[in-house]
This record gives C-alpha cells, sequence and structure tokens, in this order.
C-alpha cells in the first residue's frame, strides 16, 4: 500500500509540482531579501552608533564606529573594520580602516565622552573636546564641555543666520537681478543690431532709444556689481570674525584639530544618549533629510531639492499622459468599433509600452529639448540664441516631463480601458435608452464610475515616473541644482534642469569620489525612493481590486 | 401655452447642444485614439531622421571658376591653397608662382586682396622655384634652382578691421630652410620642423640618392639650446628608381616609393648621424610602378597611388611570431581609370584626395573606405587643394583656371561596413571590431556597433537563463496549484515587485551584491547542485511523510511555503562546501585559477586559464535584470495560464490525469502562445533596460561570452555617451542609430507578442 502510493507519488508527478513551487519560492526570497537589504542599511544609517575605542598591542588606540567583522582576502585573517572618520587628519583621507584582530589588546571600550561631529567639509569627527575658544558670543552656558560646546554652536549659528544669513539673501536676490539685466543688456543689443542690418524696420530715433537704454543698462549693471562686491567683502568680514569661535578637538592618538564653531551642524556623545535621546537624534536626522539641502557633493545633509524636483517632475508629467491616456483609453473602450484600427491602436499601444526608457530619452532629446525647444527659445528669445545662450533649447524639467509622460501613456491607457471594462453593459444601455447621448453617458455615468480604475492608472503611472532615470539623464536632470525648478515669473523655472532622487541615487553611488562615505546616503535614499514607489503602487493595487469587487457585485 | 412653446424650443437648443457636444467629443477622444499611433511613428521617424546624414552621400558643388589673369601667374604655378569662411559666403585662395610670388585672390571677383614674395634662403633675389611640395594645406616644400631648399607656411586668416568689415588677412612665414643640397642635382625635396624645432630636410637626387640633412635642436644639461647639423644620403638598399617621397609631421621617417613596386623606409633617430638602414618592402608583385606616396593625418597610414590607378593605405602591422613590424595593405580605394599622379591627405581627418593623370579627383575616406566624390572638370586638373575646415576644394588645370568647390561631407568616418564589419584600424595588428569614441585630435574614431549589440544580446541571455525558469514555473504554480486566498496576495506582490525601480535593483546588484558575489562565487555555483540536491532528498523524505494528516494541508498549494526552507538549507550546505571545494579543486584561490590555470587537482586543471573574473560580470546582470523582467515574464504568462477555460482542466481531471498531468499534457500546450508573448515581451524589456546595466557592468565594449566579465548594451552606452556627444556630430547620430536598433528589435518583438495575445484571446474568447 505504502509502496504504490509512493511509486504514484512519482508517476503522477507530483514532484514537478514541487519543482515548480521552488521557483516561487526562490522569487519570494529573493524579493524578500532586496526589501530587507534595503530596509536594514536604510533604516539603520540615522541611528547613532555607539563610538568604540580599540587599543593595540603596540599601545596605538583607534576610535571608530564598529562596522563589520571580516577576513583578509589575503593573509586569512580576522580583521574588522572601524568608521574612524577624521579623513582630514588621516594621511590616506580615508573615513573608513581595517584592523587584524590579532593586535587587539583586550575589549573595545566605550569612552563616554566622546563627541561624534557632523561637519560642513570633511566629513565626520570622532574624538575630544580639548579646549572651547568661543570669543564672538557671549556667555555660554553648559555644565559639560558637551553641552557648552553645543550652546556655542548654537550661539555661533543664530549669529551667523542673522548677520550673514541676510547678506546672502540679498546678494542671491542682487545675481538674480543681474541675470535678468544681462538678458536685457543682450535683448537690446540683439534689436539694434537688427535694425542696423536693416531686417527690422527702424528709424535713427529707435536706434538713440535702444543705445540709452543700453547705457542704463549697463550702469545698472555696474552698480549691481559694485554692491554684490560690498556685501560680499562684508560677508568675509562677518564671517573671519565667526570663524575665530573655535573648538579644538583631539583625537584617540593626540592630534589636535582646530575647527571653527560654523562649519559644525551638530555634535552628539553616542555613547552617553539613552534610548530616547537617540530617537530624537533620529528624528532629527530625518527631518534634515527631507527639508535640507545636501553637502559634501550629496553624501550628507538632506535631499530636499531632490524630493521637490521628482514631485515637480510627476505633477508636470500628468499634463501630458493623463489627458493623453484618458482619451485613448476612452477611444478604445468606448468608441473605436473593432477593426482594424483598433488592432493598430493596440499594437501601438503595447509598442509604446515596450519602447525601452532610453529610447524615450533620446526622442525627448532630439524631439523636446533641441527641436520644440530650440524652436521655441528662437521665437522667444532670438537674442539670447544669437549669444549662444540657450533656454528652453537645453535639459530643463519640462521637457523630462513630457517624456516621461509619453513613457506613462500605455499605464494610463491599460487602466482606463479595464476601468470602463469593468462597468456592465447595462448600465450603458440605461443610460442611452433614457436619451442621453454617448458623451453625456460618458460624461455623467461611466466616468465617475470609473474614477477609481482611472486613479489607479494615474497613481501607477506616477509610480513609474518617479522611478525612471535613465530617459531624465539626457533630458535634464543633474547632480546639484542651484534652483529649485520653480518660479513666479515666465517660464516659471520649467526651464531649469533638477535634481531627482533616482538619479541621485546613481550619482553618489557611482560617481561619487568616495563611494564607501556615500553608501549610507544611497541606502537612505534607496529607501526613500523604494518606499514613495511602493507606497503608490500598493494604494493603486487597493483602489482597483476594491473597484474591481464593487462591480463583481453589481453586475450580479 | 407660450410657456410650453418656450420649453419646447429650450429643450430643442439643449439636445442640439448636446448632440454638438457629442460629436466634438467623438473627435477628440478619436484625435487621442490616434495620437498614439501618432507618437509611436514619430517616435521612430524622428530618430530615423537624425541618423540619416550618416549615410547621406558627399557632394561638390563647384562655386567659382575663373581663368587666372596672366598678371597674376606671370610664372608657372607651383601651388595653390584655398579657405572657406564656416558660413560659405567667403571663398578666399592663393597662387604660389615659380618666381615666388604668393597672390592671394578672393575667389568672388577674383580681385588679388594681396601680394607677397617668399625668399630664397640665402638671399638670391632671382632664384626661381623648381618644383614644391605641399603638405597639408598651408605648407609647401620647396626646392629653388641655385641648390637650396625651404618649408614656408601660407595662413589665411579671417579678420575684422575697426569698422566691422570682414577681411581676409594673409601671412607667409619660411619655417625652415637650407642654403645647398650635395650629393646631385635635386628633383624634389621634402623639410619638415619637428615641435621640439628639430628640421628634416629630404632631397631627392637625379641620381637616385636621397640627400637627408637634420639640424637637430636639443637642450643640453644647462638648459641652452644646442643644433647639431647632420647630413647623408641614402642609397643603400633601394631597389629601383624612387618615384616619390614621403616623411612623418615630424620628420623621423621618410617613405620612398620605386618604379617596380617597392616601398623603402628608413626611420632617424634623434642622435642619427650616418644613413640609416633601409626597411624594404615588395609591396606590388608585378612590379607596378608607384607613382605617389603621402601620409594619411596621424603619420600612421601610408597612402600608396600606382600608375594602374590604385589607391591604398599601407600600415605597419605586427606579423607571425617574430613580433617584428612589416608594411601591409589595410586599404583599398576608389581605382582611377589613369596612373595616380598626386594623393593630398586632409589635415583634420583620415580624408584623401587622389588625382589622376586623367584630371579627376577622387575624394575617398581611408578607415571606411567610402568613395566619398568624384570631382571631373572640363579640362584635366592639374593641382587640388582642400580649404583648412576642410569644407571646400580648389582645383587648378593646365589652363590656369582655378576652381573652387564647396564640399559637403558630413560623416565619412561611418559606412555600414564600419558600423558592423571588422575593420582594420590605425594601431591595431588585425581586423577588429572595436568602439571607442575619444581620443587625440589624430584619433580615429572606431564605430562598430556589433561589440554593443553583442553586449545587448548576451546580457539579455544571462538574464533569460535566470529570469525564464523562475517566472514560468512560478506562473505554472500560482495559477494551477496555489490556494484561490494565496494567488490574490501574490498577483499584487509581483505588481509591487514589477514597480521597483530599475536604478533601485541597479544600486543593490552593483554595490552589495557584487561584493559578495566576488567572495562567495563558488558558493553561487554549488548552490545550482546542492538546491537540486536537498529537493530530491525532500522529495524522497517528502513521499514518506505526506500520509500525515497536517501535510495533506500542505498539498494543498502551500508547497511553497515548506520549499522556503529547502532552498535556505540548501545555499546553506553550499555556503558551507565553498571553503573545502575552492580549496580542493581550485587551489584556494578561485579567481586566480580562472586567471592562470594553474590547479594541483586533476578535475581542474584541463583549464587553460585567461580569464578574468570582473567583480560587476554577467551573473550580477543576470540577476538584477533578471529581477527586473520576472514579474513582467510571470504576470503575462499567469493571465494566459489561468485563462485557459477550467473546462479543460476539469475534463482532463475528471478522465484520471493527475494535477501534474493536466497541468502539463492539457494546460500548458494550450497556454503556449501566451508563455511564448510573455518571454518575447520580457525579453524586449531586458534588451532595452538602462539602468541596471550601466551600473552592475563595467560597459566595456568587448566581444566575450564568458559570464564573469561585463559588457556594454546599446542601451547603456547611449546614456554613457550622449553627454559628451556634440550636437549633429557623427557620434551623435551613431547613437541615434543604437536608438533605432533598440526601437526595431523591441518593435519586432512587442509586435509580435501582441498578434499571438490576440489570437489567443480570440480562441479562448469562444469559451
Amino acid at each position: 500500500m505504502n509502496r504504490d502510493a509512493s511509486k504514484g507519488f512519482w508517476r503522477q508527478g507530483e514532484p514537478f509540482v514541487w519543482a515548480t513551487g521552488t521557483a516561487l519560492s526562490i522569487t519570494l526570497i529573493i524579493m524578500a531579501i532586496l526589501l530587507v537589504v534595503v530596509m536594514v542599511n536604510g533604516l539603520g544609517v540615522f541611528w547613532p552608533k555607539s563610538v568604540a575605542e580599540a587599543t593595540f598591542n603596540d599601545g596605538a588606540v583607534a576610535l571608530g564606529e564598529f562596522q563589520k567583522d571580516s577576513k583578509n582576502n589575503e593573509t586569512g585573517e580576522e580583521e574588522f573594520q572601524f568608521k574612524t572618520a577624521n579623513r582630514d587628519l588621516d594621511p590616506q583621507m580615508q573615513d573608513f580602516h581595517w584592523y587584524y584582530r590579532k593586535n587587539l589588546k583586550g575589549e573595545f571600550r566605550y569612552p563616554t565622552d566622546v563627541i561624534v561631529m557632523e561637519r560642513m567639509e570633511n566629513g565626520n569627527f570622532i574624538g575630544y573636546i580639548k579646549e572651547i575658544k568661543a570669543v564672538n558670543v557671549e556667555s555660554i552656558k553648559g555644565e559639560t564641555d558637551a553641552s557648552r560646546l553645543r550652546d556655542a554652536i548654537a550661539k555661533t549659528h543664530a549669529r551667523y543666520e542673522s548677520e550673514v544669513g541676510t547678506i546672502l539673501d540679498k546678494t542671491s536676490g542682487l545675481a538674480d537681478d543681474l541675470q535678468n539685466i544681462r538678458y536685457a543688456i543682450l535683448k537690446v543689443k540683439y534689436d539694434s543690431e537688427q535694425i542696423q542690418l536693416g531686417k527690422r524696420s527702424g528709424v535713427q530715433a529707435e536706434l538713440d532709444r535702444l543705445g540709452a537704454e543700453m547705457k542704463k543698462l549697463v550702469a545698472e549693471e555696474e552698480r549691481i556689481k559694485e554692491t554684490s562686491d560690498e556685501l560680499v567683502k562684508e560677508q568675509e568680514l562677518y564671517e573671519s570674525a565667526l570663524r575665530k569661535n573655535s573648538v579644538i578637538m583631539a583625537d584617540s592618538a593626540g592630534r589636535t584639530k582646530e575647527i571653527p564653531l560654523v562649519d559644525i551642524v551638530r555634535i552628539y556623545q553616542p555613547n552617553n544618549m539613552g534610548y530616547p535621546a537617540k530617537v530624537w537624534h533620529y528624528i532629527s536626522k530625518v527631518f534634515e533629510l527631507l527639508t535640507a539641502d545636501p553637502r559634501e557633493s550629496n553624501t550628507e545633509g538632506g535631499l530636499f531639492p531632490a524630493i521637490f524636483g521628482t514631485i515637480m517632475l510627476i505633477f508636470l508629467m500628468a499634463f501630458t499622459s493623463f489627458p493623453l491616456g484618458v482619451m485613448a483609453g476612452i477611444y478604445l473602450r468606448e468608441y473605436a468599433k473593432d477593426g482594424v484600427m483598433v488592432r493598430l491602436v493596440r499594437i501601438a499601444v503595447n509598442n509604446l509600452a515596450g519602447i525601452p526608457s532610453i529610447v524615450y530619452g533620446i526622442f525627448g532629446l532630439g524631439f523636446f529639448v533641441y527641436q520644440v525647444g530650440g524652436t521655441l527659445d528662437s521665437w522667444i528669445y532670438p537674442e539670447r540664441v544669437a549669444a549662444g545662450v540657450s533656454t528652453f533649447g537645453t535639459g530643463g524639467i519640462i521637457w523630462a516631463s513630457m517624456t516621461l509622460g509619453l513613457l506613462t501613456v500605455p499605464v494610463v491607457i491599460v487602466s482606463v480601458e479595464e476601468a470602463l471594462g469593468a462597468i456592465p453593459m447595462g448600465v450603458r444601455e440605461g443610460s442611452l435608452a433614457l436619451g442621453a447621448t454617448k458623451f453625456q453617458t460618458l460624461v455623467r455615468v461611466l466616468l465617475p464610475m470609473a474614477s477609481p480604475g482611472i486613479m489607479t492608472g494615474f497613481i501607477l503611472a506616477m509610480a513609474r515616473a518617479a522611478g525612471e532615470v535613465a530617459p531624465l539623464m539626457i533630458t535634464g536632470v543633474v547632480k546639484l541644482a542651484p534652483t529649485l525648478p520653480i518660479d513666479w515669473k515666465f517660464p516659471f523655472g520649467f526651464d531649469r534642469k533638477f535634481m531627482h532622487l533616482g538619479f541621485h541615487i546613481y550619482d553618489i553611488g557611482f560617481q561619487s569620489p568616495n563611494v564607501e562615505a556615500a553608501k549610507p546616503m544611497v541606502y537612505i535614499t534607496t529607501l526613500l525612493l523604494l518606499l514613495i514607489v511602493l507606497a503608490m503602487t500598493s494604494v493603486a493595487i487597493v483602489l482597483r481590486n476594491k473597484m474591481r469587487k464593487r462591480y463583481q457585485i453589481r453586475s450580479i | 401655452m407660450a410657456i410650453d412653446l418656450k420649453k419646447s424650443v429650450s429643450n430643442k437648443k439643449t439636445i442640439r447642444i448636446a448632440k454638438l457636444w457629442d460629436a466634438l467629443a467623438k473627435y477628440i477622444i478619436t484625435f487621442g485614439g490616434i495620437a498614439v499611433i501618432v507618437s509611436v511613428v514619430l517616435i521612430l521617424l524622428l530618430i530615423v531622421s537624425v541618423t540619416l546624414p550618416l549615410f547621406e552621400s558627399s557632394t561638390a558643388t563647384p562655386v567659382e571658376a575663373t581663368k587666372l589673369a596672366d598678371s597674376v601667374v606671370k610664372a608657372r604655378p607651383m601651388g595653390i591653397g584655398v579657405s572657406m569662411s564656416a558660413d560659405g559666403n567667403f571663398v578666399t585662395s592663393y597662387v604660389l608662382t615659380a618666381d615666388g610670388e604668393i597672390s592671394v585672390i578672393n575667389m568672388r571677383d577674383l580681385r588679388v586682396i594681396g601680394e607677397s614674395k617668399v625668399k630664397c634662403p640665402g638671399s638670391h633675389e632671382d632664384a626661381r622655384i623648381l618644383h614644391a611640395t605641399p603638405y597639408g594645406q598651408d605648407q609647401f616644400s620647396l626646392l629653388w634652382d641655385n641648390g637650396a631648399a625651404s618649408m614656408i607656411e601660407v595662413k589665411l586668416a579671417d579678420k575684422y578691421d575697426s569698422a566691422g568689415n570682414r577681411y581676409i588677412a594673409h601671412d607667409v612665414y619660411t619655417r625652415a630652410g637650407i642654403e645647398k643640397v650635395t650629393g646631385g642635382s635635386p628633383v624634389k625635396s621634402i623639410i619638415r620642423k619637428s615641435e621640439e624645432g628639430t628640421v628634416t630636410c629630404a632631397v631627392l637626387l637625379h641620381n637616385n640618392k636621397i640627400f637627408i640633412k637634420r639640424i637637430v635642436r636639443e637642450e643640453d644639461l644647462l638648459g641652452d639650446i644646442i643644433e647639431k647639423e647632420v647630413s647623408f644620403l641614402l642609397e643603400k638598399d633601394i631597389p629601383g628608381q624612387v618615384t616619390s617621397i614621403t616623411m612623418d609631421e615630424q620628420g623621423s621617417f621618410l617613405f620612398a616609393g620605386t618604379d617596380n613596386g617597392a616601398i623603402v623606409r628608413w626611420a632617424f633617430e634623434d642622435d642619427q648621424e650616418s644613413a640609416p638602414d633601409a626597411e624594404v618592402t615588395t609591396a606590388f608583385i608585378d612590379k607596378r610602378r608607384i607613382t605617389s606616396l603621402v601620409m594619411i593625418f596621424g603619420d600612421v597610414s601610408l597612402a600608396v597611388g600606382d600608375e594602374k590607378g590604385e589607391v591604398s593605405t599601407w600600415l605597419r602591422v605586427r606579423s607571425g611570431d617574430s613580433g617584428a613590424r612589416k608594411l601591409r595593405k589595410i586599404h583599398s580605394l576608389k581605382s582611377h581609370p589613369d596612373p595616380v599622379v598626386d594623393l593630398i591627405p586632409s589635415r583634420r581627418n583620415k580624408l584623401l584626395i587622389s588625382l589622376d593623370r586623367g584630371g579627376s579627383a577622387y575624394i575617398d575616406y581611408m578607415t571606411s573606405e567610402r568613395h566619398l566624390i568624384t570631382v571631373t572638370n572640363d579640362r584635366p586638373l592639374a593641382m587640388v587643394s582642400f580649404s583648412p575646415r576642410g569644407n571646400a576644394m580648389l582645383g587648378l588645370d593646365e589652363k590656369n583656371n582655378l576652381i573652387a568647390w564647396k564640399l559637403h561631407m558630413e560623416h565619412p568616418e561611418v559606412s555600414w561596413k564600419t558600423l558592423f564589419a571588422p575593420v582594420h584600424y590605425e594601431g591595431y595588428d588585425e581586423p577588429d571590431y572595436v568602439w571607442q569614441t575619444t581620443g587625440g585630435e589624430d584619433f580615429e574614431a572606431k564605430f562598430s556597433l556589433t561589440p554593443l549589440l553583442f553586449g545587448t544580446f548576451k546580457g539579455t541571455l544571462y538574464a533569460m537563463l535566470f529570469s525564464v525558469p523562475l517566472a514560468l514555473f512560478g506562473a505554472v504554480y500560482t495559477s494551477q496549484f496555489t490556494s484561490y486566498e494565496f494567488r490574490r496576495v501574490i498577483k499584487p506582490a509581483v505588481e509591487i515587485m514589477a514597480a521597483v525601480p530599475s536604478v533601485v535593483i541597479g544600486f543593490l546588484v552593483a554595490l552589495w551584491l557584487a561584493p559578495i558575489m566576488e567572495r562567495w562565487i563558488i558558493t553561487f555555483f554549488s548552490a545550482l547542485i546542492t538546491i537540486p540536491g536537498i529537493f530530491i532528498i525532500f522529495m524522497l523524505c517528502w513521499q514518506r511523510l505526506r500520509h500525515a494528516n497536517w501535510a495533506k494541508r500542505i498539498e494543498r498549494g502551500y508547497e511553497f511555503m515548506a520549499l522556503v526552507p529547502v532552498v535556505l538549507i540548501g545555499v546553506f550546505v553550499a555556503y558551507e562546501v565553498t571553503p573545502l571545494l575552492e580549496n580542493m579543486l581550485f587551489d584556494g584561490n578561485f579567481k586566480q585559477w580562472l586567471f592562470d590555470g594553474k590547479s594541483s587537482c586533476w578535475l581542474t586543471n584541463w583549464w587553460s586559464g585567461g580569464m578574468r573574473y570582473d567583480q560587476r560580470n554577467s551573473i550580477i546582470i543576470s540577476f538584477g535584470l533578471g529581477f527586473a523582467v520576472i514579474p513582467i515574464i510571470f504576470s503575462i504568462a499567469e493571465d494566459s495560464l489561468t485563462n485557459v477555460p477550467q473546462a479543460l482542466n476539469a475534463a482532463s481531471l475528471a478522465l484520471g490525469a493527475s494535477r501534474w498531468q493536466t497541468v502539463w499534457r492539457v494546460v500548458l500546450p494550450s497556454a503556449i502562445p501566451g508563455i511564448f508573448a510573455a518571454i518575447m515581451i520580457g525579453f524586449g524589456r531586458a534588451i532595452g533596460e538602462t539602468m541596471i546595466v550601466l551600473m552592475a557592468t563595467g560597459n566595456t565594449p568587448i566581444i566575450d561570452l564568458s559570464p564573469f566579465n561585463g559588457m556594454r548594451t546599446l542601451s547603456a552606452n547611449i546614456a554613457v555617451e550622449i553627454p559628451e556627444a556634440p550636437v549633429g556630430g557623427t557620434l551623435y547620430r551613431t547613437l541615434f542609430l543604437c536608438a533605432v536598433l533598440l526601437f526595431v528589435l523591441t518593435f519586432f518583438l512587442n509586435t509580435l507578442a501582441e498578434v499571438v495575445r490576440e489570437n489567443l484571446r480570440k480562441k479562448y474568447g469562444r469559451f
């Protein structure tokens, strides 16, 4: 009996069923690994790590955040990695160091007075406070050195904000003015050239007027330049005074480094922090991530410009993708009669979905940027074209978003079609029987009913757009954009280059000079992007499934 | 009454407006549908239109042709030159005559706008020029009738005067000169001045000897410049009458062609005191007369014109085992009907003008072997010259008519052959497929798409090896064997997997997986054996266990959960045996073994080595790309399997078939077209995926199937190169060609898949 049964097990092909099951398990395992790796590496980045002190047999001391144990590739000996930071004190400018386990004397120690200092430049500093030289701020309070330092930093930053910050605001305003005046000068120059060449009718009076205007503009330019030079001088004065406020730090080997307080972003004592303090630190870091600008060639600081660029990009994309997708979807489901045309459109939709994104990118470059943008430039800003300055004729957020719009059209089409298809025929027939026209049926009955499905399409399209990078790389994304792609004046900043979360990952993970130091930032960016995309997709899927259920019940 | 009437009027109006809207909407919405087709066509048309100029034929348009006045050509013309402004509006030429006069002529009105006199070295005012050899667009090596030789440079430059009017300035510089050629009566001279200032003068003499004089400039230890003069005669080992000579720009070697088809080469060292040894090559076995020799721009290739009208270029390549370099014919350009009399190379790229005795000039591009333009004239041309910008050509016929042509040659370096066939490039020992786009000024750009196509298919192939089995079996399992509840979870999960941005996958496989894989590559390979092994052991156990009640529940669609530990155990076993295997089979270092093939184990010592292990390799790609296409293949295959009518399934089971037999014999065959479509679409997606390959391969364009190194795909190539490609340049257009290839490939795959699915839908729509 038993033997027969086991024979049947093989004869019936049960193991094959199990083999197909293995394929599914492997797929699920890989997926889980991906999510876990991103989560573990991403979520842990901001948690303050304890700083360990390792003493070696030869008397040397290393201070750093313990990273991992490993085996040396060549010698096969046990070793461990520290993030020692203090890049500027290291002869090789390294943040990370490997040490042999066998050289270690005793256990790691965790001294409580160790300070981790985040700086504007050169990464973190790990060490001890030796002396605080705060000459330019009122009395600093605090019981311990660390709290006194924290107070001094806060006061220095406040002074910096009130003194230099206002100047910086003014100078950036002046820079805008200067740019505008330069464009105005170009325009006047171009106008008078056109008249001189006889390409535009104009009399001497006109030329004289332009000449006078030119003089005025040039004077204005001079004036702005002077003002801004003065401001820069003033700023330098303030800064050099503030830079006298500094702290002398010592590392584990006793080497000292004087660090101006204005260069310090924040300090913390990881070995002296309780659980709530660590949570607070974590929250403040997340807040910084979401709102601050990046520092140190994007490997530290925040992601605000990239997040803003991504959102702006998706927002602009919607203007191309949604109307076109909805129209095409409605056409396929409600208007087209089965035939060659529908077949062709369907093939086109499928192809549109299958064209590699890089091909969209190159199309965007050739068509949107150079043809459409170039033409716009020559209409709106002929004077800038003559001077070799491109406004629309170079990569910008508007072209990137239109490229992405085209790329996401099929996603919208498929969802719209599905949403309309799920509505029972009876609903349409009822509406038409009551005398409504087809369009009225569509607008008043079908679209409201299909709206969750259409919404699904929109969200999926946005998720797809958030994750695409390749087409952006050739249509206007940059590693560091000086200004956000938005403005109150024409062209509203749409011509500007922008930053993007996905490109940020590529850039800091692969183009940055110090990949090891950049890794935490890449993981955190990856986590953020993944969360955004997966959240959008999940919402879309839930919406769609709900809608499907709704009509399944109704159609009964 | 009146109210009713009003109402009906307003009703009519409402209806009319509604109908109008209806009609309008119909058009707008139809437009939306058609816009989709239009965009696909537009995308294709646009990218194709950008690539078209690559294959445009070149043209030469005569712009000006006039007879030179006798006052201009008082003596025999010895050399000509031309310059055309970038906009093509101003053409200026100059004529050098035997009396040393240079007349600069505005070609528009033939007005002489400047004159200069070239001085003979040693201040012989009445010396006349015997022979002038042009070099490039503006240099002439002159031989004077009093035995002196000199080298001059003529520069034409666009300038603006204070009133903003454009004029052409010309300058004539004598760069080098020697006062007396000794050893015989001279026929022809070539003088070159190197960057360091070393002057090399080679003069062909009537007695078939070549007089060499070198003035070497050197810096001594104290930093003073010392000049050293050496002169000697080249006379030994010349197999026939020398007909032409040529030298490189630095004056470091000399080629001579003879009347019996031999080419002789001499190389000069800086401290050369006496005649160096000659390297003789019998170039043509039929002993034809070599009529013209010239170095192609870059001084690597030698162009040879002969009496049969053939034009060929030669390279010194390493041949055989000896490693000695020998001159070998590489490119054959278009043959003339008449003997070649002169060759004029461009000084910007590998263009070459050849002039035959019949007076027609051919313009050819060496690397692509493209014949670009045939220039003929009513009267035979005696002399031709290129403009420095390469946009114009000037010819002088026997009757002193000066003719200028505007040249339109946009992308001469590209042909179908250079794009897809192996080409023998300079510096290579054999023809090869190479993609290399950046280099020095005299660099030969190499635009072979073959390695990119190869890389694309290689990456896709490895990705499919990984993803197709996983996705298809997973789809079979999900659609046929799992429970309904579970299927409702797994489908959205796979959709979410599809939404993972490729940049995230690329980053993870490149920066997280690649180092791990490098360390644990043996584990990976052993897992390929241990997972199936553990699976079989598990199956053997399971046939005993399955009768338990708890086990029966698992067999109702939860097998995959029991299998997760099985897979993990398989990986763990592989991990445990790794050090053992690596020590036993590869002497403890797999990468070393891969590279040199040294092993003490008989199982692995057959390998001869020579393979490098790159961290970012095809295995990494197969994981990354595979992960990206699994959800695509999975969902389409799952759909088509689920759509197989339940009736078929039920009938098979009712007839007594087991669940696997039903799937294998009934469901799968019915769904085959859908599965095919799934694979096609997955294939198309893998072909075009950019970020993953960009990040997870080294992006080196090599042709090598090895799984341990990377590749460069068409898509990654576009992403890598387009930022550096000047708009409208050859690279820019070639990258658009890459995009066209990608478009066509994916269009083909997607259309095929769509047609198959359409038919499938129709087939099962009946049930």
